[in-house]
């Protein structure tokens, strides 16, 4: 789709630089490394949307006990390297259990990270650039957390998961502040300048195609937090097949999610938002209506497996907030005095046999 | 027709099915070569019958036509069907374009009673009735909107499973009911289709530009008449789908608990189980462990807990299904080429009143031999040599009773080639070959057998196939019976 050659190489450039330069600044916690940046969106930029149904050249691991979560997750690797899993990696302290599938440029991965500082979270993404950019970033960010960790005396920078740092957590949404130049299409460009819980050592994000390999990455009830922001709405009817929500990949959220885990959706078309309570089951169905009429009229339907989540609890649930502040398309909707539509479901737990 | 001998049509399926009803019982083979169907006197080998007939063919497809229209007029006017200006259009057409040249898929209900079977191009899923004298009465035939990759009937016989290419499994009723089909409500969304865009949510010029022509034609009450899902004249229910296309599908109900589980395979070598339906929806587990395609789950009856797959990649494995485990791997080839499995087999054997022999069987796609393993207790395979035949193996049918197997052999490709043709035809055609099991003391052997049913099959023939067709033709009729290859991944540069 780009442009100029010229403007394409630059943009390798930076990228390459940016990355080499956010890596190596996590090795050396030492101050004198030079300035930590945070990557530029504009170098990043890759058209909105990815064919999910075409094969990718995509890396994906051949069952969750074959992925390589230690080398995401360093903080987090099990210290002795002979605990193997089965991809012959280094075994994990704890698992991954929370996703955002589409994570975009991971604005959401990063405003949770102080919010569950004990909780590994991971975005999926199916664009390369955009993906590049959101390690990239956090990588700068993990960095940043070292150095200013290393400065403050009685935290001897130790990347250790901070099992007792900090007791509540700031308010992460002033952390990462916000420059308010357009021009600059709403680029980080400031770095938090206080030490943060976690660190941001429990994000990452990784290249996927959720629609088809999901399985690939999660065991059945891994997940407690399904986060599904903003997905590509596929405006036209014979697109609908393309959207994230369906009946088919939410038997897949459910497979993946433990019985009262939470999956997160919000949107700013109005027409997905009900979309999206059609399949998850919904309140606003009349008696007696309930699983007929259905597109394809499914029996016993995946929608048993999910209850809506009531406002009074959302109001409570600081995820929602960030999901509807911090991301870097609901800022957009935000500039655009756009809609913002929020559904969380919980997972039910299986349903008994039916024989 | 078979005055010169001239390379024949290979089965491309064959069944063979006890037929356990009444006391003059007559055990049948059916088989499909070409866009035929055709049932056989499994004693004699006698032909009894050939679906569809020639002199009746143009006959019948006027009376499905006028079938189809009766169902139409039966609907609630304004309904459209997408699906049926394609099949009338098939019909109308002259006779010299079929609307499907190969039956690719066959499967015998559990008690022997109905054969399904799907015809290709037009993706009709057909019911047939065996009647007693081994002929077939075609009782429904439904047009699917994807192609089917696999079907079963659940042991009730109740119910038709079809996994498609588009991912998804649907269930049709075997026999659907006399009353006439009514689609579902449409979700109430659907009956105010306006944009779902709005200057809300677009913004780019282009966006701005496409959203305010479809204001327009909103305002005209021209938009949202075009249809958005085809629904479908008949019966069904999707149960699950996969994001990829499917390539087998197993059902297998546990008497004792009473429990049903559908197992699917996917070209992103994936075998998901789901609960049997109604609670389709209800994934179990996922068996991983595959590194290309899967093209077959082979479940054998006499152990259903166990589970053999196999695909594009050299090795098959064994699984304990319910755990997702892998019990071993199998090797199928010494060195490291690429092979496709095409197919694999579970039958028990009788080799004498009290014994069997448990036989795991694998075709390689475009080979001559039939692989042979038998099956352990613990699940795992014991290789057993192989059984050479004269072409490629396409199909494979167990006489469990005789403790023989009945082969369908290629005829037409050169012995080991998926693409090059024979020049000139065996001397005899050879359509199948049998081959009884013989237990000795280092495993199992196997010797050929002539039973009347190959031996009148094979001097018979089926039709000819076309030699003297252009290559264009040639090569669409390799490709239909050699298809698996191209579920293989295309490794092109690096996409972004």
């Amino acid at each position: 789709m780009s442009t100029h050659p010229q403007r394409r190489s630059k943009r390798n450039d930076y990228r390459e630089k940016a990355a080499a330069a956010a890596a190596a600044s996590q090795q050396s916690a030492d101050s004198s490394a030079g300035d930590i940046k945070l990557p530029r969106k504009k170098f990043y930029r890759q058209r909105a949307h990815a064919n999910p149904f075409s094969d990718h050249q995509l890396d994906y691991p051949l069952s969750p006990a074959h992925m390589d979560w230690a080398s995401r997750y360093p903080a987090y690797a099990d210290p002795n390297p002979e605990n193997v899993n089965l991809g012959g990696f280094r075994q994990m302290l704890k698992d991954v259990e929370v996703v955002d599938i589409g994570c975009g440029f991971g604005g959401l991965l990063v405003a949770l990270a102080p919010l569950l500082p004990e909780t590994l979270m991971v975005g999926m993404e199916i664009r390369v650039q955009v993906l590049d950019y959101v390690n990239t970033r956090i990588n700068a960010l993990r960095a940043q957390q070292l150095r200013l960790r290393s400065a403050t005396p009685n935290n001897q920078g130790t990347p250790a998961p901070p099992s007792s740092t900090a007791a509540p957590t700031p308010v992460p949404t002033s952390a990462p502040t916000e420059s308010n130049n357009d021009e600059d299409d709403d680029d980080e460009t400031a770095l938090p300048t206080t030490t943060l819980p976690g660190g941001y050592q429990n994000i990452s994000a990784i290249r996927s195609n959720t629609m088809k390999f999901l399985p690939n990455f999660f065991g059945k009830h891994q997940l407690s937090k399904i986060f599904i922001c903003f997905p590509d709405p596929h405006f036209k009817a014979r697109k609908h097949k393309q959207r994230i929500v369906s009946e088919s990949l939410n038997a897949e959220y459910a497979y993946v999610l433990r019985p009262g885990g939470l999956l997160y959706t919000i949107t700013d078309v109005e027409e997905y938002h009900h979309w999206v309570l059609r399949h998850f089951r919904e309140g606003d169905v009349p008696e007696g209506q309930e699983g007929e009429g259905e597109e394809e009229g499914v029996v016993g339907d995946v929608r048993d497996l999910f209850e809506r989540v009531s406002e009074e609890e959302l109001a409570k649930d600081d995820c929602v907030r960030v999901m509807s502040m911090e991301t870097e398309e609901s800022k957009k909707v935000t500039r655009n005095k756009g809609n913002k539509y929020v559904a969380v479901f919980r997972r039910k737990a299986d349903p008994e046999w039916v024989v | 027709m078979d005055v010169d001998p001239q390379l024949q049509l290979p089965f491309h399926c064959v069944r063979f099915v006890e037929q356990r009803q009444g006391g003059v019982s007559q055990d049948l083979l059916i088989a499909s070569a070409g866009r035929k169907l055709y049932s056989y006197a499994a004693d004699s080998g006698r032909r009894l019958a050939i679906w569809p007939q020639d002199a009746n063919h143009a006959e019948e497809t006027v009376k499905e036509n006028e079938a189809q229209q009766d169902a139409k007029d039966q609907e609630p006017p304004g309904k459209k069907r997408k699906t049926d200006t394609s099949n009338s259009a098939g019909g109308q057409k002259p006779k010299s374009l079929p609307d499907w040249t190969h039956i690719p898929i066959l499967t015998i209900s559990p008690t022997g009673k109905y054969v399904v079977a799907l015809t290709a191009e037009d993706k009709c899923i057909r019911v047939f009735q065996i009647a007693e004298d081994g002929s077939l009465e075609q009782l429904s035939d439904r047009g699917m909107p994807k192609r089917p990759c696999a079907l079963a009937v659940t042991g009730d016989e109740s119910t038709i499973l079809c996994a498609d290419k588009f991912g998804d499994v649907y269930s049709l009723p075997l026999i659907p009911s006399e009353k006439p089909y009514v689609a579902p409500k449409e979700p109430r969304q659907a009956k105010t289709v306006q944009p779902a865009a709005s200057n809300l949510t677009v913004h780019s010029k282009r966006n701005l530009a496409s959203l305010e022509q479809q204001m327009m034609l909103y305002k005209q009450g021209k938009w949202g008449n075009s249809e958005e899902k085809s629904s479908l004249g008949f019966e069904h229910q999707l149960l699950l789908g996969h994001v990829s296309l499917l390539t087998d599908l197993a059902y297998v109900s546990f008497p004792d608990s009473k429990r049903s589980y559908i197992l699917t395979a996917d070209r992103d070598e994936h075998v998901r189980v789901s609960r049997g339906p109604p609670q389709a929806h209800v994934i179990e587990n996922y068996c991983l462990g595959h590194t290309s395609f899967i093209t077959r789950l082979c479940i054998p009856a006499w152990a259903p807990q166990y589970l053999v797959t196999g695909g594009g990649d050299n090795y098959l494995l064994v699984w304990n299904w319910s755990e997702g485990r892998v019990l071993q791997k199998v090797p199928l080839v010494a060195d490291n080429s690429e092979i496709v499995v095409r197919d694999i087999w579970a039958t028990a054997l009788q080799t004498s009143p009290s014994e069997t022999s448990k036989v795991i069987l694998v075709a390689i796609d475009g080979s001559p031999s039939l692989l042979c393993f038998s099956q352990e207790v613990d699940g795992t395979l014991k290789e057993q040599g192989s059984i050479s035949v004269s072409g490629n193996v396409i199909d494979v049918t167990p006489i469990e009773k005789s403790g023989t197997i009945v082969i369908a052999v290629d005829d037409v490709h050169n012995a080991g080639s998926i693409q090059e043709w024979r020049t000139a035809p065996t001397s005899q055609p050879v359509l199948l070959e049998s081959f009884r099991v013989k237990p000795d003391a280092q495993g199992l052997a196997w010797e050929p057998v002539t039973e009347p049913l190959v031996a009148t099959i094979n001097s018979e023939g089926t039709s000819q196939a076309p030699t003297d067709a252009e290559s264009k033709q040639r090569s669409s009729f390799s490709e239909a019976l050699y298809g698996l290859k191209n579920l293989r991944k295309m490794r092109m540069g690096e996409d972004d």
